[in-house]
């Protein structure tokens, strides 16, 4: 089992930064997600633990040893890659077998673990197929059997499920994470979708532009925001963001105001609210504004208001209808408002 | 529905007749060689036309039995070969070490060998009788594969590489991860998934060689390492004059081994040229 420190990693090709100031205590069989926009250094971040790339600073340590002259094949992780990287020539078989292979386990014992494998994910039927006669989710769930086969330290998964369509990828979501569970593996999980990020992790990184913008439990990460990058990124619809001031304890901005603020806060501040702690209302008033379009989901209707130059978005009841242009009130649950810094965006407390 | 049945029907007709004329327009010079090759040797060289030719296989026993043709064959069969193998062996790696390594000057090394494709062969044709006269290698098939290699290793080298850049960089990286070293990953993985490259690339090294004539000629003095394309050159001088039936017939054997080659491997061949080009054709 392992343990994984990375300590101020940094990664540069000349004058591009990858990763700028990496910090992360990874614990032994946890399951950590990292969560960003494309360029972000996620991934890259990733490949520094597999060894596939070299930090141009900082150490990368797994249970107290130095990692970052090892070669890949020396350090005993396993890697899922989003395009799958299943051999085309081998069948499914000798994919499976090909790590065991590789690292000269005795061949009597090989069937058997590929056996194992294949039937942790289902795919004891198609052993004999070539990759290319398989379907999308079947192919991801060969290479997760190849990631698997020989039991590793740790897992490394890049984007997974990306290539999936939504079906398929919430079962192999569920899968991945029994899996996890079922072997305790220490594992790390490159996404950039928040809904996976937020069902599988343990404690999510949130990364932007080569920094670390927030670690925590997907509920910190979700009720306690960092700042205004994080408080964006997660749930969907994200966080209404509006951008006003504070005077005499009283944040005003068009169409919106909202008094009760704490006594140290005034000038430029960006209050944020999500969706759902949003209701619609004729009482404490804090926001007006016109419909300007209504989302019926089903069990949810997602009610966009314009007020100003800004839209805000509602989550409102199921039953929920309002002709577009109408005028709207809206009140917002006081202990679920979050307040940023106008500036920096970062939060205030 | 008739009309329509009868209309397709026509299509498929016209179809056949113009690629049957295109196909016999391509095969004209071969069969004309077969009809020379076939025929006595002055009905040849005789200037009214002839409808009927007489059948005559005089130059098949003449090229056999006055000449040692088998072992012209046999010297073409073995340079040919020893030369795409002495390619492949140095050119795979090249092409991997040219396709995934960063260092610096890659791209220039990958410049330079495609240069040696650049100059006329006349060029170097005396240095190279030179070296290897001094190397001992005259008159021997050893100098006449050392050669086909050195003229075809550019372009081998070339079109493997090109394959070897379309593999998605993933694949290795997987494999690494799952323990393989670098010859693994180029054995195992690299170069099944570029067959259809390696066998383009060797056949076209093939064609190349076996239409050598220059060099061949200078190296090969006696029948000891002449080939096929160098015995053409024999009927056409000497007492006898221009024996056009057996330059036929020995022009025509030259074509029918590439010709069933590129037969055999017909589908790697034509997936080989479009997959070089188009990614994940």
């Amino acid at each position: 089992m392992a343990r994984i420190e990375l300590n101020g990693i940094q990664k540069r090709w000349g004058e591009v930064w990858g990763v700028r100031d990496v910090n992360i205590d990874i614990a032994d069989e946890e399951f950590l997600v990292l969560l960003g926009p494309s360029g972000c250094g996620k991934t890259t971040t990733m490949r520094m633990i597999a060894g596939l790339e070299e930090p141009t600073e900082g150490e990368i340590v797994m249970d107290g040893e130095m990692m970052n002259d090892i070669d890949p094949r020396d350090r005993d992780v396993a890697m899922v890659f989003q395009g799958y990287a299943l051999y085309p020539n081998m069948t499914i078989y000798e994919n499976i077998r090909f790590p065991l292979r590789m690292r000269g386990v005795p061949r009597a014992q090989q069937d058997a673990h590929v056996r194992r494998a294949a039937g942790l994910v289902e795919m004891t039927d198609y052993l004999d197929r070539k990759p290319g006669a398989l379907s999308g989710g079947q192919r991801q769930r060969a290479a997760l059997a190849r990631a698997i086969v020989r039991e590793p330290q740790v897992f490394l998964m890049d984007e997974p499920l990306s290539n999936l369509d939504a079906k398929l990828r919430q079962a192999m979501r569920v899968q991945i994470k029994h899996i996890q569970r079922e072997l305790r593996i220490t594992t790390v999980y490159v996404t950039h979708d928040q809904i996976e990020a937020m069902t599988l992790a343990d404690r999510i990184v949130i990364m932007q532009s080569g920094l670390i913008q927030q670690i925590g439990t997907p509920d910190e990460i979700y009720n306690d925001p960092a700042n205004t990058f994080v408080a964006n990124f997660i749930g969907s619809p994200p966080m209404n963001l509006i951008e006003g001031e504070v005077a005499g304890g009283v944040f005003t901005a068009p169409g919106v105001k909202v008094p009760g603020m704490p006594a140290a806060v005034s000038g430029k501040v960006t209050l944020g609210v999500r969706p759902e702690d949003c209701h619609v209302t004729e009482n404490d008033i804090n926001l007006t504004g016109e419909v300007y379009g209504v989302e019926p989901t089903g069990d949810v209707t997602y009610l966009t208001l314009q007020a100003g130059e800004k839209l805000f978005e509602i989550k409102a009841d199921r039953t929920y209808r309002a002709p577009l242009g109408a005028t709207e009130n809206v009140r917002f649950d006081a202990d679920r408002i979050y307040l940023f810094d106008g500036e920096t965006g970062e939060r205030l407390r | 529905m008739a009309s329509q049945r009868r209309k397709r029907g026509e299509n498929l007709v016209i179809r056949y007749l113009i690629l049957g004329a295109w196909a016999l327009f391509c095969l004209m010079p071969v069969l004309w060689f077969l009809s020379i090759g076939l025929r006595p040797r002055v009905e040849i060289i005789t200037p009214q036309p002839i409808y009927w030719p007489t059948f005559s296989l005089d130059a098949w026993h003449m090229i056999w039995e006055d000449w040692p043709m088998a072992k012209y064959l046999r010297n073409s069969i073995l340079a040919i070969f020893g030369s795409v193998l002495i390619d492949l062996v140095l050119g795979i790696p090249a092409a991997y070490s040219l396709a995934r390594y960063q260092y610096r000057g890659r791209d220039d090394i990958a410049f330079y060998i495609l240069s040696t494709r650049m100059m006329a062969p006349a060029i170097v044709a005396i240095p190279i009788f030179f070296l290897f006269r001094n190397a001992g290698l005259l008159d021997t098939i050893w100098a006449l594969m050392l050669i086909y290699a050195a003229i075809n290793l550019s372009f081998v080298t070339w079109i493997i590489r090109s394959y070897m850049l379309d593999i998605p960089k993933e694949l290795e990286d997987a494999a690494r991860t799952d323990g393989a070293s670098d010859l693994r990953i180029l054995w195992e993985i690299i170069i099944p998934a570029i067959l259809p490259g390696i066998i383009t690339a060797s056949v076209i090294a093939m064609i190349f060689a076996i239409n050598e004539f220059l060099f061949t000629l200078l190296i090969a003095s006696t029948p000891n390492a002449y080939t096929m394309s160098v015995a053409l050159a024999n009927f056409t001088g000497g007492s006898d004059g221009v024996i056009y039936n057996a330059i036929a017939l020995v022009a025509f054997l030259a074509f029918v081994p590439v010709f069933l080659v590129v037969v055999a491997i017909q589908k790697h061949l034509s997936r080989g040229l479009t997959m070089g080009a188009v990614k994940g054709g």
